[in-house]
């Protein structure tokens, strides 16, 4: 069974208004006579917004739609969502469509919270008796208990923003469009949000989700599409699409097809004793791991090239999440461990041992340094690399290695 | 298995059974919705206002006051009506703003809902629907004032007057019937909505609502060309006397009506994505 099958759908649009509008006259009027509209032609001033796009949903999936502003990705989901027709190809639904795009979708400022749920949910598609049922889930979720029954318009529009997000989410929906919504409120409902996303997700809900933050895409989904002027330029696995999209952004210059960052070599008279000459994790059977899990070891295998015996290096790992903000999450030194390094000239491989992977799925950049003493002797600026999870934990802040123990005391 | 909805390029008119079907789930679907878009409109429309339900009374007695005194003074001639004047002023404006407000209320309900036409499919049907339901409401609460006007003047009502509803929703999807037409052009052109005022303050003079209905010349046939005039006047005349002057125009006007909204209503319901596409 599929939810959702999307068949080399396009549509146009003109960017004059007077134009756009008198188009839209005409089409009415073809429309009603029965006629056909020759949708699949351009007419003078219009240009493909979104051309030839096929995809496929099934229950509990999660799609990630990245791409620029004006790429397609709202276009997308308001033909999905049957707010317009499409200009050629066929989309087919089967089961409820919910779009996360209107957060308080036709909220009266005048009217109180309780009144607002009821006719937002209800514009949303329930029946009376079904809101009536969740109205307290809805109310406990926006966390407005006091303010209910006060006018929406003297709610403070963190509030109003997450009254709208708690009736979208309590539909229940077959398919969720969420179109950039889940920047508001505050990190504790942000990740209530994803929390409550993740429970649709099991039971069944499918998403299509689109944010401009990749990051919150690879959390969410594993599969992707790349939306560029309407065309989709790459999709599957969402670190790949996140990795070509964030190409085509100029963000990195550098390809990871390979698993290995080899670095140019330097001749001896640039050299200052040592030279990183290539990076890599290994497993614990020192097999080379393209991406890490989360959770699983990892072993950051620093390659290197030796002109001289060193006893007292000091290297030094700063891994930083490349989506969001650029936050440095770790900064590990080999001094600060008391680890002394000693190494012989020639070549030398050095591990940074991790039994555990403790990030969460996510691009990532390294930066090392060796030093000795003070002096740096060489430097990698990035080497970037993917962490995935074989289990949902995006709900996590970091991976926390664990294991469960019983112990029962057999009653005398 | 759940029922499968399929967006094509093509016309719906290609399949019109499919069209018929989903037009009647979409009405039922939108009982509920358009129950509590009415509920929501209603409630605000008077929470925000200290006069409240008075503002459905005041325009009917201002007009009934103005025209009264102009009459009394003769700076106006018209001629003699059924019924008092006063009472006869009040009850046809009351009748006519009514028909004013069906007329309006579908482009007023779009106009008011763009910002979720654009973003949720839900049956449009429920946004008429709903302004349908907020006319009636209005008019119930002039009933009061008729009730009250009928006992003031002492006018004698005839058994009719339990049938005086039905002309009245006949005037009423009257109104809707133009107002639908003009719904989606008038989400995409402003004259629509700018014409409409212009052209309700015109059609007013051209109905008998402050005079009685003319007999003789190019005003008399003007008059009676308005197809408000059948509808308003058998309504009136159900009320009061009984004796029904124009009974084969209301049923060709009522026919016209009732044909004209299906047709309109598939109209709407085929124009509304492309408006959605352009204003969304």
């Amino acid at each position: 069974m599929t939810y959702l099958i999307v068949e080399n759908v396009s549509k146009k649009f003109c960017r004059n208004l007077k134009q756009s509008l008198k188009y839209g006259v005409q089409d009415i009027i073809t429309e009603i006579t029965g006629k056909n509209r020759n949708s699949d032609k351009l007419r003078n001033g219009e240009f493909w917004a979104l051309q030839n796009i096929s995809l496929q949903l099934k229950p509990g999936e999660a799609l990630g739609l990245i791409g620029a502003n004006g790429a397609g990705k709202t276009t997308l989901l308001r033909l999905i969502s049957g707010l317009m027709k499409p200009d050629t190809g066929c989309i087919k639904v089967r089961g409820r469509v919910a779009p996360l795009i209107a957060l308080g979708a036709g909220f009266n400022p005048i009217l109180t919270g309780r009144e607002n749920i009821y006719a937002n949910m209800s514009i949303l598609g329930l029946s009376t008796q079904q809101i009536t049922k969740r109205l307290k889930d809805v109310i406990d979720f926006a966390e407005i208990d006091t303010a209910i029954d006060a006018p929406v318009q003297t709610y403070s529009s963190g509030m109003a923003a997450r009254l709208g997000f708690a009736c979208a989410v309590h539909i229940e929906p077959d398919v969720l469009l969420i179109d950039e919504v889940l920047a508001v409120g505050d990190i504790k409902f942000r990740m209530k949000c994803y929390q409550k996303l993740a429970q649709l997700r099991e039971q069944g809900t499918a998403f299509i989700l689109v944010a401009h933050n990749p990051h919150v895409v690879l959390n969410v989904c594993e599969s992707s599409i790349y939306l560029a002027k309407g065309n989709i330029i790459t999709s599957g696995n969402t670190a790949d699409v996140i990795r070509a999209y964030e190409d085509d952004l100029n963000m990195v210059t550098y390809s990871e097809s390979e698993s290995i960052m080899y670095l140019p070599a330097k001749p001896e008279s640039e050299s200052m004793g040592v030279d990183i000459t290539s990076l890599c994790f290994k497993d614990n059977q020192s097999e080379i791991i393209p991406t890490l899990i989360s959770g699983q070891p990892a072993n950051l295998a620093i390659h290197c090239k030796a002109y001289q015996n060193v006893d007292n290096l000091n290297i030094g790992v700063i891994i930083s999440a490349l989506s969001g903000q650029n936050e440095r999450i770790l900064y590990i030194t080999s001094a600060s461990d008391n680890e002394l390094i000693q190494i012989q000239s020639g070549a030398v491989e050095i591990q940074m041992q991790m039994p555990y992977c403790c990030l969460l799925p996510g691009l990532y950049n390294a930066k090392l340094y060796i030093k000795q003493g003070v002096q740096s002797l060489d430097i990698v600026q990035s080497f970037r690399f993917a962490v995935k999870a074989n289990q949902v934990i995006s709900q996590s802040l970091f991976y926390q290695p664990h294991t469960w123990k019983v112990t029962n005391t057999p009653s005398s | 298995m759940k029922q499968e909805i399929i967006y094509t390029p093509l016309s719906s008119l290609r399949h019109p059974k499919k069209l018929l079907r989903e037009m009647w789930q979409d009405l039922l679907a939108s009982r509920e919705l358009a129950w509590r878009l009415m509920v929501r409109d209603i409630n605000s429309q008077y929470r925000q206002s200290l006069l409240g339900i008075t503002w459905a009374f005041l325009p009917p007695i201002v007009m009934a006051t103005g025209f009264t005194l102009a009459n009394q003074a003769n700076v106006i001639q018209v001629g003699k009506t059924d019924i008092p004047y006063p009472a006869y002023v009040t009850f046809s404006t009351a009748l006519w703003q009514t028909f004013v407000e069906a007329l309006n209320s579908p482009l007023q309900a779009v106009i008011q809902a763009r910002p979720i036409l654009a973003k949720v499919n839900f049956p449009r049907e429920a946004l008429i629907i709903a302004k349908l339901g907020e006319t009636l409401f209005n008019f119930a609460i002039k009933i009061f004032l008729i009730i009250a006007l009928f006992v003031w003047f002492q006018i004698p009502v005839t058994w009719t007057i339990i049938l005086a509803p039905v002309a009245i929703i006949h005037l009423i999807l009257l109104g809707t019937l133009i107002g639908v037409l003009l719904a989606p052009l008038g989400l995409l052109y402003q004259d629509i909505s700018r014409g409409l005022t212009l052209i309700t303050g015109f059609w007013l003079f051209l109905t008998p609502v402050i005079y009685p209905v003319p007999k003789t010349g190019i005003f008399g046939t003007l008059v009676n060309f308005n197809p408000v005039t059948p509808l308003l006047v058998t309504a009136r005349e159900l009320a009061t006397t009984g004796n029904l002057s124009q009974s084969t125009a209301f049923w060709i006007v009522s026919i016209i009506t009732f044909i004209g909204l299906i047709l309109t209503w598939i109209a709407f319901r085929l124009a509304m994505p492309f408006v959605v596409e352009r204003v969304g």
